[in-house]
């Protein structure tokens, strides 16, 4: 009896452990508050916004119709082949499981990262095929693993008693093999869809432009904090299927219960009909989430496209839609969240994009690189409304403003927690005071946090000195111990949920964060800081870049910039957009606008040469692996 | 029967074209410099002091965890192997529904759960009991993974559970061996293959994992994982291609010793 | 009654009382009072799911009864796990351990106990060579015949030396030849090491040839206790008849004592004490009738199929509109008339149950 308990209780505290996540994020999904952090009341918003966000419905869309039809082809050739191994002798067919295995097995970056260069090598343009290509190979190893046991449990003289009778050799199998393995076709076809569902890794790897999946886009989110969206997707996604499961479960119990009393031999026969009933409604499940999403979308098929390439959560998506409205141009819209990755996307051409924003020391990167078309003014005449003083900052990483427009402007500064700490801070020394253990929030990005360190020891930040450069990363090395987590965006969700004291975060994410928590204050220290700018540049392969001048252009209209101001938070050198600000506090709060002094206490970065960066990164790596 | 044998090729085809012929590139990225000329240069990057750490670092936390995995999921598969379920299909649809919620949400969602004021530290403060503070720790990482791979335990060795023959277990309780040794003579030697199966399935994504360590490590930590990711984030494809090289090994290991032990080699096991 | 008698000369081993065992609404036992002597060679017989096996499993330890007590040699031992019991089974499927090699399948129970490896060395080579199978200690149970792994599995089991083995359907995965080869081998075996078998079979020929008592059973219910001739010669009701051998059972009507009406002719029989006009189940086996000329025949028919059976001639006989089984040395060709003429003693008389629980409270005594 004892024995019996501790048994239930053992069972249930696992499934707390593997439903408790889902559980927090089924509560999520009706929290007023979009932080992660804070409990904001209940909601239904985001189940209705949800089917308004375009982004999110296209992602859903192609993650749905990536893993049907991933699936499918892999159902189909997976079983071909399970079939033809089953009839081969003994050394090929283990020949052939073994590379079956290799997917299974070998880790995921691996698969993902030889899938990639193989298409980077064959220069075939990464998009929604190389994704599909991707995954219906590491599907077809589950499909051959449920198909082949039990191809091997079926009687060989049934197939040939059924040619014996003059069935054809399709006739026969289709009439007596299929039917004996259809639950492991099904079964297979099920894991498959299921684990391409879930796939972030190779995805991540293999796919190209406007190409999302859910899970590449809750990986860009997972920076800038998830859309509350996401949590009511997911939630509607997951009690779906559980209700599904619940119907498909509970039918053929109730008949077994009663076959038992009757009689026990005869029970395993006659689950066949409902092993075809059970996929059948899966498959009309899955057909109508499709179409559902599909309704939700838009599609992109014309010729008259515009591929941007943009930081995660870096403009208002009412925009884009607008710009779409307006100009009858079909905008495929990409995110990254480090200058790095969209350097190298860039770079190998894999993938062609019509306008990228990257900053300042990476335009100079990319211009140095030969990587960008020159700006035809002619098509841009709002750049009168960019404030003379960001131009000509501009001017430090592009001279005479040929390649970039600016379109966001900020500092790097220090978030803290008035009720945390003991006084008001004004010094990059509170980052490495020992008083703060584990309640420090550090940046997690090379070039900021080696800038910081630089800056707290008086040197630039763009310093290329290697006694000095050691001399930070000493420093950063002794900070470790006192850093809670090294983090980018996430610090938002942290401060706001109280979870440390102090954070590093850019001026922009720091109006946001205030706003859901008063106790939060925002400086830039005395000892000066970055200032960057991020700007709207045009890669040289790109292939509408008229189109891509339009959209600068149209984000360069002070209405726009404003709408895109409210909705991102980060400073605009829009100088007509500024005076249309409503809010007072806004218009002349010095987070979002620094006063001249604040300002020039301030160095933008630079590139630095690939030898200098990589060094960077190795003494970055140094850091955060010891 | 030979007509059956052409029923391969797309398979043999699309196996050559999407895993072989990558992985040979991935071999070629991993032996030659940018500019194409042959060097061991990358695959020495794995001495490096810092790339030894993580990859050090990495075989301990996935090791700790493929050991926890085992020690929970075993006796997890024994109960419900036991359980007169009317459908096997329905155990295994229950550590497979997790999955139709997003991987990377469910791990952020443990993120929401064991932050200092996360959920599981304010339902103990209300309890008056003293929070636990692992997050942004190894500990955080290896319950992240022990959480996100325990299923690819369960499921191979519930698998083999089910197969044995009770009679088998009934002959040996017959012989005389209590229950300990019919565990440990019988039981556990006859669902070896199912347990071999879940070491592989969880200590191959558990080392080679980047977003795991990611999303509850804080960042302080760093796996071979991440810096395989980081080397090809920044481009520097042929140091990345190095370290992969070094991570197969450990996979080819443990794919032999899967072979080693599923003497059918037909993998029936992992599901 | 019989029983009681034997009873006395040997010793009750195993004592089943009033077991009854349920599988939710299903009860596959109910009441079930039986006991084994020593040195007995016990039959379980029945149809499948008449309650054999789970018989065999309560005494064997693997399942638990809802009610009543297995005592065994004086001991109650309902609630003793399976290896704190003195007895040890061989299984239908063999049971072998695969993963080991037949060496340490056999030593598997020795090695429990502890043994010491020259006992057990030994042992393995007396059992193997008692099963006819030395030489056989390294291979592995998976490279055996089903009739070399039987006989393993029996080896395993004996080494211990056990009071009772129990023997579930042990030659029913095996084919007809080798299954009357290891019929007679079953027996020596018995008989050299003098213990308890409790078989479990639905073979009845099987057990026929092997047993000292049949038990046979249905739904859960003994309908018959006895010798093997007393269960072929005299079964106590239609469902033993239908099931030992082959045999014509009609309905009938006892007109008085030792004399029945069979299909609207008088028959006559030595039975007596069934009461007047009383409807009856009447056992006739077809060995025991005799076809003779129409005119000596007490009933008259005409001969409908003829096989050719080896040892007899199987014949039906229709007449008085019944299909009659009749086994024959003599032939008589399809078509012929014929007279059927049966012994009185041949003729067996069975109340007609007029419910099920009634047969079974009559049976169960």
């Amino acid at each position: 009896m004892v024995k019996k308990i501790t048994q239930k209780l053992y069972i249930a505290l696992m499934f707390i452990f593997l439903y408790a996540p889902i559980a927090v994020l089924i509560v999520l999904s009706f929290n007023k508050s979009k932080s992660r952090a804070k409990w904001g009341g209940f909601t239904l918003q985001w189940y209705k916004e949800l089917f308004a966000n375009q982004q999110i419905m296209n992602a859903l869309y192609t993650t749905l119709v990536l893993a049907l039809v991933s699936a499918l082809v892999a159902t189909i050739i997976g079983t071909a082949a399970s079939i033809a191994m089953n009839s081969m002798r003994r050394s090929p067919r283990t020949i052939m499981m073994g590379i079956t295995n290799i997917p299974m097995l070998n880790a995921d970056i691996v698969t993902g990262i030889s899938l990639m260069l193989i298409f980077v090598a064959i220069n075939y343009t990464l998009g929604f095929t190389s994704v599909l290509i991707a995954h219906i190979t590491f599907n077809i190893p589950y499909v051959i693993l449920s198909v082949m046991p039990k191809l091997k449990q079926t009687n060989k003289s049934t197939y040939e008693a059924a040619l014996d009778l003059g069935a054809s050799h399709m006739y026969a199998f289709r009439t007596v093999i299929l039917p004996d393995i259809f639950p492991g076709i099904m079964s297979g076809f099920l894991l498959a869809f299921t684990m391409s569902l879930d796939d972030f890794i190779i995805t991540h790897f293999t796919k190209g432009p406007g190409v999302n999946t859910l899970s590449t886009k809750i990986y860009t989110e997972v920076r800038k904090g998830i859309k509350p969206e996401m949590y009511a997707l997911s939630t509607l996604l997951f009690v779906s299927v559980l209700t599904l499961l619940i119907l498909i479960n509970r039918t053929p119990s109730e008949e077994k219960i009663n076959k038992r009393l009757k009689k026990k031999a005869v029970q395993k026969e006659s689950n066949s009909k409902f092993r075809i009933f059970k996929p059948a409604i899966i498959l009309i499940v899955i057909a109508a989430l499709i179409v559902g999403s599909f309704a939700g979308m838009k599609t992109t098929s014309g010729k008259n496209t515009l591929n941007v390439y943009n930081w995660g959560e870096y403009i208002d998506p009412e925009v884009i839609t607008m710009f779409e409205k307006e100009t009858g141009i079909d905008v495929v819209y990409d995110e990254f969240e480090m200058n790095e990755e969209m350097y190298s996307k860039v770079e190998t051409g894999a993938v062609k994009y019509d306008v990228v924003c990257p900053s300042d020391y990476t335009i100079q990167r990319m211009i140095e690189a030969d990587l960008l078309a020159e700006l035809n003014y002619d098509n841009i005449p709002n750049i009168k409304y960019i404030g003379k003083d960001y131009l000509q900052s501009a001017e430090a990483f592009d001279p005479g403003n040929k390649y970039a427009i600016p379109y966001c402007w900020g500092t790097v500064g220090i978030l803290y927690n008035k009720t945390m700490v003991d006084e008001p801070i004004d010094s990059w020394s509170a980052i490495f005071d020992e008083k703060y253990k584990n309640n420090i929030l550090m940046i997690n990005s090379v070039r900021d946090a080696m800038g910081i360190a630089l800056k707290y020891l008086g040197y630039s930040l763009n310093s290329t000195d290697r006694d000095e450069l050691e001399e930070a990363t000493n420093l950063l090395k002794e900070q470790k111990p006192l850093v809670q987590s090294y983090v980018v965006d996430q610090v938002r969700d942290k401060m706001i949920g109280n979870n440390a004291a102090i954070g590093i975060i850019y001026s922009g994410e720091a109006i946001y964060t205030r706003r859901e928590n008063p106790d939060l204050e925002y400086v830039v220290p005395k000892e000066g800081s970055n200032i960057w700018i991020d700007g709207w540049v045009i890669p040289k392969n790109s292939e509408n870049k008229e189109n891509a001048e339009k959209f600068i252009n149209f984000l360069c209209r002070p209405d726009i910039a404003l709408l895109n101001f409210d909705y991102i938070t980060y400073s605009t050198p829009n100088t007509a957009a500024r005076d249309l600000i409503e809010d007072e506090d806004i218009r002349n709060s010095t987070i979002a606008f620094p006063d001249s002094a604040t300002i020039s206490n301030c160095e933008t970065f630079k590139y630095l040469g690939d030898a200098m960066t990589a060094y960077y990164d190795d003494k970055w790596r140094e850091v955060l692996s010891q | 029967m030979n007509k059956k044998k052409w029923l391969a090729t797309p398979y043999i085809i699309w196996m050559a074209a999407f895993i072989i012929i990558p992985l040979i590139l991935v071999v070629y990225y991993g032996v030659t410099t940018d500019s194409g000329s042959f060097t061991l240069e990358n695959v020495k990057n794995i001495a490096n002091h810092d790339n030894m750490k993580a990859l050090l670092l990495s075989l301990k936390l996935s090791l700790i965890s493929t050991v926890i995995c085992l020690v929970l999921a075993y006796p997890l598969a024994m109960i419900l192997s036991k359980m007169q379920m009317n459908s096997h299909s329905f155990i295994v649809l229950i550590f497979i529904l997790p999955m139709w919620m997003n991987f990377l949400l469910r791990t952020l969602a443990w993120q929401t759960l064991l932050e200092k004021n996360g959920v599981i530290n304010t339902l103990l403060g209300y309890l008056g009991i003293p929070g636990i503070d692992i997050i942004n720790t190894p500990s955080a990482i290896i319950l992240g993974m022990v959480y996100n791979f325990l299923p690819f335990m369960v499921l191979p060795i519930y698998n083999t559970l089910i197969k044995l023959d009770l009679n088998v277990i009934n002959a040996a309780r017959d012989l005389g061996a209590n229950s300990t040794q019919t565990f440990t003579k019988i039981i556990f030697p006859l669902s070896l293959p199912g347990v071999v199966s879940g070491i592989t399935m969880v200590f191959v994504p558990a080392l080679t994992t980047f977003v795991i360590s990611d999303i509850l490590g804080g960042g302080k930590i760093l796996l071979i994982g991440n810096i395989i990711e980081q080397d090809f984030r920044s481009s520097r494809w042929n140091v990345g291609s190095g370290l992969s090289l070094v991570l197969m090994v450990f996979i080819l290991l443990s794919m032999a010793i899967l072979a080693k032990y599923d003497k059918d080699s037909e993998g029936t096991n992992i599901w | 009654m019989q029983c009681l008698c034997m009873g006395i000369a040997m010793n009750k081993l195993i004592d089943l009382q009033n077991i009854t065992k349920a599988y939710g609404d299903n009860i596959v036992l109910d009441d079930l009072n039986l006991y084994i002597k020593e040195n007995e060679f016990l039959t379980l017989l029945g149809p499948s799911g008449c309650g054999k096996t789970t018989t065999l499993r309560i005494i064997g330890g693997f399942e638990n009864p809802d009610q009543g007590n297995v005592i065994f040699d004086g001991k109650n031992i309902t609630k003793l796990p399976p290896n704190q019991r003195q007895l040890n089974t061989v299984f239908q499927k063999y049971a072998l351990f695969t993963h080991m090699t037949i060496a340490e399948n056999i030593a598997f129970g020795l090695k429990i106990k502890k043994k010491s490896k020259s006992y057990i060395d030994d042992k393995i080579k007396y059992a193997l060579k008692l099963v006819n199978l030395d030489g056989y200690e390294n291979r592995k149970p998976d490279s055996l015949s089903g009739g070399q792994q039987q006989r393993i599995a029996i080896a395993r089991a004996i080494v211990n030396e056990p009071k009772v083995l129990l023997l579930d359907e042990p030659l029913g995965a095996l084919d007809l030849k080798l299954r009357q080869d290891m019929q007679y081998e079953l027996i020596r075996l018995k008989n050299e090491l003098g213990i308890t078998f409790i078989y479990v079979t639905h073979d009845q020929e099987e057990a026929l040839t092997m047993s000292d008592t049949i038990v046979v059973m249905n739904q859960g219910y003994i309908q018959q206790i006895g010798t093997p001739e007393d269960i072929y010669n005299e079964p106590t009701n239609a469902f033993v008849a239908d099931f030992i051998g082959e045999s014509n059972i009609i309905a009938g009507t006892m007109i008085q004592d030792k004399l029945v009406n069979i299909l609207g002719t008088n028959f006559e029989c030595v039975d007596v004490g069934f009461g007047k006009n009383k409807p009856v189940d009447v056992v006739i086996r077809p060995e025991d009738i005799d076809l003779v000329a129409p005119e000596q025949g007490t009933i008259t028919g005409r001969v409908t199929s003829l096989i050719f059976k080896g040892v007899h001639y199987e014949m039906e006989v229709m007449a008085n509109g019944h299909e009659w089984l009749v086994h024959s040395t003599d032939l008589s060709p399809v078509g012929s008339e014929v007279g059927i003429h049966v012994d009185p003693f041949d003729i067996q008389i069975m109340n007609k149950p007029e419910s099920d629980d009634e047969e079974a409270v009559i049976l169960d005594e």
